[in-house]
């Protein structure tokens, strides 16, 4: 039998970034083996178990031949059980058991997949970013796990055929039987699933923290809340995302792609539609939050891109973690740098953040009384460093809420109502901000503060003596400025007027004398 | 070499003598520069123990001197022995006054009323807070306070006087030219600023040890014609001094805090021992007999801050806080305002100084 050499198509991946690999293999008379080169790490190289088992058990021969499997490029480590499909074909058409049908071109159809040992094709992580990439490379035909399908099915343009068993993918090369594509489900459709996870309906009484909220998410701006435990600060940060703005296209796109490489979709999950809320426990390391290990991977703060990372307990967290938080807020990305890796992740989130006011709890509580000492308090206060505080415009106090307000069966607004205020003031700001790169008022420099938030001459007054009377500093000053301009917004205002700002005053809490 | 006569009275304060023994040096050789020559012509004339004079003789080396001769110029210390007229007289009459005592500042503050406050260090918000505000007001009066420069209460102590018209006295447990504790080295100018006082037996160079503060007390209390406990444990250095006051017949008051608060279970086993109750300074004055310009303290707020209401807004939330203070969303019930327009309110009551802002965003009426 002569030499036979076959090429397939598969995708991997660099970052959220996929690039084309392609899969050679190469079989010849000899000793019987098989070698996959081309930097293959440990999931790679175990595939050749897997993969022969499932040839077997698709009704194949396995010929004793000796195969070589090279992943091109060869100079690009190869990660993950994704490329057992491209392999398992490649061996059967290298050894002459599949010969596909003359309309079926190997090298202009993706295939990925993990095989599991009787043949069952089982999803994999990072199939968007993989598709993506193959749409850029002008490949229309992709053969991808079922589970995988409705990932990538919002995709304009592409034939999407999933698969559940290897047979399946063979029946279709040699020409026998056809795969039902994927229905393509337009952004539109899929914007159905968006699922909220608290609504503010469902919160009662905390008028003051709800309008907080509201705020924060008409302008962008991160918020701490400070509140003795039980104060509901949990609840209140998760109704977040349900009222920010719904994903664009393309936002969910960014999403899903850093979600579909770190592993974190939902099995037979599509597109993300919703907002994310990433809440990690106050134990994770730098490497967590931030992104890391030998495969440098994205952290939290990559995960809640586009969404809301909220930090409990916010001093409890490790100090390199929380300064390793600012240049994140600061950029919108991070770079994470490993000795074989290199990646930049999105990271453009809102920051909620929660602490209790003192080691104990009951600072300021009605019900306990708080035994720490003021020394105490400064100490456990200070854990959260002036720079990370300078980068949270809204630090509000949340007030305990009195037992029988929580009976009172009154219904209160619902995320939908507050959402569609924080529309508009979303939309102004767009306007406002066309063309300019940003899109909301906490993204403001300095410069732009002056030039953008411009006050009538009473509303400056107020400002200058509020600053006066609660010994603020300058940055706070700025801070107030951009958190009124954004409660102008609210109120469809021109200009921010008197109450704008002595309403943006009140979210200064910490600024404030009692706790310096 | 010819020094000045406070020299060498540090010189005999920083040899440790029993009290009894300088004042008896004082009574025979006039002057300590007398007693420093004899002790290096005749010793045997002094008539002390070996022990003593040894001790004498390990300070009397002319580096020593140097340095305390540098440091009372440097801060303008006053050396005083008891027969001076210048030692305080309330301190004169208790049982065991220092036989030399070290002053920087104004010394006649100690002439008028006093009232010593006493507390723990680790003092919690509350008790300081309290603390500030029956200082100022006590100051306001006319009293001056005295305390022990420590943090917490101490702190508290002289930071409310300082607000108030009187000058504060600190009483320390070092010598006048170290600053200890560190943290409250700006309080000390501050109090020489505003005409108080430092007081101290300790020579200049003498480390503030740990076994000096109770001793200290006994002249916290030996100053002052009333001790008031703010917040202290059952085992603390401010008991001590209550304890001190006690034998030197010092009238008690002791501040009622929280009863279910650890913080207080000084003041309360003392209250139940017999110390005088109090909620008010008015009350501190009364009792002492200092009311003679009661118009002075105690103002009716409520009804002030009520009338420069410039706004119906202002008005409901001025009234809703005349009971006490109360949280945010307690507000927004009773006075039924909008969140927004309660912030709206808030801030410029804030601005206007009415109103001040609490832990657990509570608010209250401010007392001028």
């Amino acid at each position: 039998m002569q030499e036979i050499m076959a090429r397939t198509l598969s995708f991997g991946l660099n970052g959220v970034n996929g690039y084309p690999v392609h899969v050679e293999a190469f079989g010849i008379n000899g000793m019987p083996g098989m070698e996959i080169i081309g930097l293959p790490d440990a999931s790679v190289k175990e595939s050749k178990d897997r993969v022969n088992a499932a040839i077997i058990n698709s009704g194949k021969q396995m010929i004793p031949r000796r195969i070589t499997i090279n992943l091109a490029p060869a100079d690009t480590k190869k990660e993950g059980p994704s490329f057992d499909l491209p392999i398992a074909v490649g061996i059967m058409m290298a050894t002459g058991e599949l010969r596909p049908a003359p309309d079926k071109n190997l090298e202009s159809i993706a295939l990925f997949g993990e095989l599991s040992l009787d043949g069952h094709v089982q999803p994999v992580s990072g199939v968007l970013p993989m598709v993506i990439s193959a749409q850029e490379n002008g490949i229309r035909e992709v053969i991808l796990p079922e589970k995988n399908a409705r990932e990538a099915a919002c995709l304009e343009g592409m034939t999407i055929l999933p698969v559940s068993h290897l047979t399946e993918v063979i029946s279709y090369l040699e020409g026998r039987e056809d795969i039902v594509p994927q229905r393509q489900i337009s952004f539109e459709e899929l914007k159905h699933d968006a699922v909220c996870m608290a609504d503010m309906g469902e919160i009662r009484g905390q008028k003051g923290a709800r309008r907080a909220l509201e705020v924060a998410a008409a302008g962008g701006h991160n918020l701490l809340m400070v509140g003795v435990p039980g104060s509901g600060k949990t609840m209140l940060a998760r109704c977040l995302p349900g009222i920010l703005p719904p994903l664009s296209f393309e936002e969910a796109l960014e999403t899903t792609r850093i979600h579909s490489i770190s592993g974190h979709m939902p099995s037979g999950g599509g597109l993300i539609v919703s907002r994310p809320f990433c809440a990690p426990h106050h134990s994770a390391s730098v490497a967590s939050l931030i992104g890391g290990g030998s495969a440098a991977k994205p952290g939290e703060v990559s995960l809640a891109h586009n969404g809301v990372l909220f930090l409990d307990e916010l001093p409890e967290f490790s100090r390199n973690a929380l300064e390793a938080m600012r240049q994140p807020l600061e950029d919108g990305f991070v770079s994470v740098t490993r000795v074989k890796n290199k990646a930049q992740y999105q990271s453009s989130f809102m920051l909620v953040a929660a602490m209790n006011p003192c080691p104990c709890g009951y600072f300021g509580s009605k019900k306990r009384t708080c035994r720490c000492t003021p020394q105490e308090i400064r100490r456990y206060l200070d854990r959260v460093s002036g720079p990370l505080l300078d980068r949270i415009d809204i630090q509000v106090e949340v007030d305990a809420v009195p037992v029988n307000e929580i009976r009172q069966s009154e219904a209160a607004e619902t995320s939908a109502e507050v959402a569609k205020r924080v529309a508009d003031a979303r939309q102004i700001q767009l306007k406002r901000y066309a063309g300019s790169g940003r899109h909301c008022n906490a993204q403001l420099s300095g410069a732009e503060v002056k030039r953008v938030c411009v006050m009538t001459p009473e509303a400056e007054k107020i400002l200058h003596a509020a600053v006066d009377a609660m010994h603020m500093s300058m940055r706070a000053y700025n801070r107030i400025l951009k958190v009124s301009r954004t409660i102008a917004d609210l109120a469809g205002a021109e200009k921010i007027e008197t109450p704008h700002v002595a309403e943006a005053v009140q979210y200064r809490e910490l600024d404030q004398k009692y706790w310096s | 070499m010819e020094r000045a006569e406070k020299v060498y009275r540090a010189w005999l304060a920083s040899a440790n003598l029993p009290y009894e023994t300088i004042n008896g040096l004082m009574d025979q050789w006039e002057s300590a520069d007398n007693v420093f020559r004899t002790m290096k012509e005749h010793p045997e004339a002094l008539e002390i123990e070996d022990r003593w004079l040894q001790e004498m003789r390990k300070m009397a080396d002319e580096t020593t001197l140097d340095f305390l001769q540098t440091e009372i110029e440097k801060h303008q210390m006053t050396v005083l022995i008891r027969r001076d007229e210048a030692y305080p007289e309330k301190l004169r009459n208790i049982s065991d006054p220092p036989a030399i005592l070290f002053a920087r500042g104004n010394l006649d503050c100690l002439r008028g009323r006093t009232a010593a406050m006493v507390g723990s260090r680790a003092a919690s918000w509350e008790g300081m807070r309290t603390t500030r505000r029956i200082a100022k007001a006590l100051s306001q009066a006319g009293i001056v306070i005295i305390s022990g420069l420590a943090y917490g209460i101490d702190t508290a102590s002289h930071e409310g006087c300082l607000e108030g018209e009187s000058p504060t006295v600190a009483v320390m447990g070092c010598g006048l030219d170290q600053i200890y504790p560190e943290g409250n080295e700006n309080l000390r100018s501050r109090i020489l600023e505003k005409n108080g006082l430092l007081l101290s037996e300790y020579a200049p160079g003498e480390k503030p040890l740990g076994w000096h503060f109770p001793v200290r007390n006994r002249i916290i209390s030996g100053l002052s014609d009333a001790v008031i406990l703010m917040e202290a444990k059952i085992r603390s250095g401010s008991m001590h001094t209550v304890q001190h006051a006690l034998e030197q017949g010092r009238d008690v008051f002791a501040w009622p805090g929280d009863p279910n608060s650890t913080h207080y279970e000084g003041n309360h086993q003392l209250l139940r021992e017999g110390a005088i109750f109090f909620t008010r300074p008015e009350d501190i004055l009364e009792d002492m007999n200092w009311l003679d310009n009661p118009e002075n303290v105690g103002q009716n707020i409520p009804c002030s801050a009520l009338d420069s209401c410039g706004t119906p807004e202002e008005k409901a939330v001025v009234q809703a806080l005349i009971p006490g203070a109360a949280g945010f969303e307690q507000l927004t019930e009773t006075t039924g305002l909008e969140p927004q327009a309660l912030m709206v309110t808030l801030t410029m009551l804030q601005i206007r100084g009415a109103i001040e802002l609490l832990p657990g965003k509570a608010y209250r009426l401010k007392e001028q």
